[in-house]
């Protein structure tokens, strides 16, 4: 008895004592976002692209990485931005030119995915002429090597560890869509932007992303939304006292007090593809049907936004996923299916009776290499879903079966497919 | 980490429902002494008493409240009016168990959002597994003041209801998991009937509500064997 005399008060200091761990990972760098590339041509943005050897960081951040540019259209504006895409712990980095200097200088943070790492990171491009590094200009003789050298440094503290990177090969050019989770992340992950926000779509590239999948669900008032869980929680949302189902609300009650964990509005369909369309250059979209209800009004989106990227002159394709039978009765309820993009995530005989340009099985079933080689065969692309493992996500890769990869990890299947030779 | 706190509750409740099974095993063990060897010894149990509770007082939300930007001319309201019952075991020892439900207002905010009202009222109901011990278990005597003071601890599921009343009428609600703990002094009114104080901390752990309430009680000590 007298054991528990000590066990109990110490067991209650633990229970309601200890503070629930809050992580976060506030961005420590404001991108400027100026419109145009300054001083990074197109020339010399293409000479960038590639995948380049880590000597000064390797341990931080593996051996190899991978250098990708994406851009953000405003209007008739573009902002381009730099992504690295390294091996070890999920890590990226999100740079932009700076406009203030002669030199090719590269400013922003890297983060890794894994834990609440971040911090600050100033790159500069030179030429590698005969074993010196001098400044590079866009052109670059036979025999030189691109070389980035900078610094990189932990939270808001000014970068003072070296990391220095030289050009090795180009990127695989392989066909393969990488597909971004919830719209370009989870929230889980500390990203700056929340899940399924016009925010994360908008970033979604930089993440590494081709496309993204989107979940979608009605409001009481039909409006087709952006929203994963059954219930308004604190995982998702801002604390605002409301709670149920998002189904349980209309549009109007949602848009004017509910507000996403990073402060942004639970975005309509139509909003999220409208920024697909004319703020990204993601090339698909996958609207996961997380709804049970007619799928006519998102037919009806698919199919205008479909035609609003036609006229853009943009190569984008939105399907409908069908991930439950319920999900497939309301498509076969429709009363036209043509010009209807679907994928379906149910077994290859139905996917083959849909006649569904895609198939996309969960990864845990395995490769399933003869179902996959007969879908193909069959003029079918097929996609594979949610793989975040890193060894599985090398391993699918160097497969070379999938069309492509749904993760919630996209820069590390970036780093794998443009690394993969 | 987050999953630390409901398994460490339930550690906790599991710890009491084990103390409470060995303060019975400890009389029992004394029961099966020979006659010969204790026959002094009183070996009845008892008494056991069934004792339930209601009370009601005044709630105040203790824990971060973020109101929506829409909202103007906002109003929030920390204070309630909660309303517990509990039902209780009274061994005859002084770990005491039972159940405790009630109703715990959280906060509420209203304001206007572009001219049109708007109100947030939040609440909680708790369904909690209860232990009870009496301070006397340390220092008192029967008639001490120490006998009338306890502390109790509770753990289990809370539901949390949010009721929205803009643009029509949403009622939610949302399943947690949560403690409560309280101190409680109880006054002696009659054979059957006591008064009691008690403060008490509620905690939806979760759905991150927590109130600080104080409440006057009603205790009845309805069958006795």
């Amino acid at each position: 008895m007298k054991r528990y005399c000590y066990l109990v008060p110490i067991l209650f200091v633990i229970a309601f004592g200890g503070c629930r761990k809050d992580y976060e990972a506030p961005l420590p760098y404001t991108f400027i976002n100026s419109s145009g590339s300054g001083r990074f041509s197109p020339a010399v943005r293409q000479a960038l692209e590639g995948v380049y050897v880590v000597s000064d960081g390797s341990t931080q951040f593996g051996s190899e990485v991978v250098l990708k540019w994406s851009y953000l259209l405003e209007g008739t504006d573009s902002t381009h931005y730099l992504s690295v895409f390294t091996g070890l712990d999920a890590a990226y980095f999100n740079l932009e030119g700076s406009a203030q200097t002669d030199s090719l200088v590269l400013n922003g943070y890297w983060r890794k995915l894994v834990n609440a790492d971040i911090g600050l990171a100033r790159l500069v491009v030179q030429a590698k002429h005969n074993g010196r590094l001098q400044a590079f200009s866009g052109n670059l003789p036979a025999g030189d090597t691109l070389v980035i050298k900078g610094l990189y440094g932990a939270g808001k503290n000014t970068p003072s560890l070296p990391l220095t990177l030289q050009y090795r090969r180009p990127l695989n050019k392989k066909p393969f869509n990488i597909m971004a989770h919830r719209s370009g992340g989870r929230t889980a992950d500390l990203l700056p932007a929340s899940e399924n926000s016009v925010a994360i779509i908008k970033l979604a590239s930089r993440l590494g992303a081709t496309g993204v999948e989107m979940d979608v669900r009605y409001t009481k008032d039909g409006v087709p939304v952006l929203y994963h869980d059954n219930t308004l929680n604190l995982r998702l949302i801002e604390k605002s006292g409301l709670t149920g189902s998002l189904e349980s609300y209309t549009y109007k009650q949602l848009s004017a007090l509910v507000r996403l964990i990073n402060g942004e509005q639970i975005p309509t369909l139509e909003e999220a593809l409208e920024a697909v369309v004319y703020n990204t250059g993601l090339k698909f979209v996958w609207l996961d049907t997380k709804y049970v209800g007619p799928m006519d009004p998102i037919q009806a989106i698919q199919q205008k936004y479909l035609q609003k990227a036609r006229q853009a002159g943009r190569d984008l394709n939105i399907v409908i996923g069908l991930p439950t039978t319920d999900a497939l009765d309301s498509y076969k309820a429709l009363k036209n299916k043509a010009n209807t993009p679907i994928l379906c995530e149910l077994d290859t005989a139905i996917t083959r009776n849909l006649n569904a340009g895609i198939w996309a099985p969960r990864w845990t079933l395995g490769p399933q290499t003869d179902e996959v080689l007969a879908m193909k065969a069959q003029g079918r692309t097929v996609y594979v879903w949610t793989l975040d493992e890193p060894t599985f996500i090398e391993e699918f890769i160097n497969q070379n079966k999938f069309d492509g990869i749904l993760s919630n990890y996209s820069p590390v299947v970036a780093f794998y497919h443009y690394t993969e030779q | 980490m987050n999953v630390r706190l409901p398994i460490i509750n339930w550690l906790v409740v599991l710890l009491l429902l084990s103390l409470s099974a060995s303060a019975q095993q400890v009389r029992r063990a004394r029961r099966i002494v020979p006659d010969s060897i204790d026959t002094k010894k009183d070996t009845r149990r008892g008494p056991y008493t069934i004792v339930a509770s209601a009370g009601s007082g005044l709630s105040y939300y203790s824990t971060h409240v973020l109101i929506p930007d829409a909202l103007e001319q906002s109003h929030l309201s920390r204070f309630g009016v909660p309303a517990s019952f509990r039902l209780m075991w009274h061994p005859d020892h002084r770990l005491r168990i039972g159940l405790e439900s009630g109703w715990v207002p959280m906060y509420s905010y209203r304001g206007q959002i572009t001219g049109e009202p708007a109100r947030v009222n939040i609440s909680v109901i708790p369904v909690l597994v209860v232990f009870s011990m009496p301070l006397a278990w340390l220092s008192g005597t029967e008639r001490s003041v120490a006998r009338r003071m306890a502390v109790t601890v509770g753990s289990g599921y809370y539901l949390n209801q949010s009721r929205l009343r803009y643009a029509g009428d949403v009622i939610g609600s949302k399943n947690s998991l949560g403690w409560m703990a309280a101190g409680s002094y109880t006054h002696p009114i009659g054979r059957r009937f006591r008064v009691a104080g008690e403060l008490k901390w509620y905690d939806a752990v979760s759905a991150e509500n927590a109130a600080f309430t104080a409440e006057v009680q009603l205790v009845w000590r309805a069958f006795s064997w």
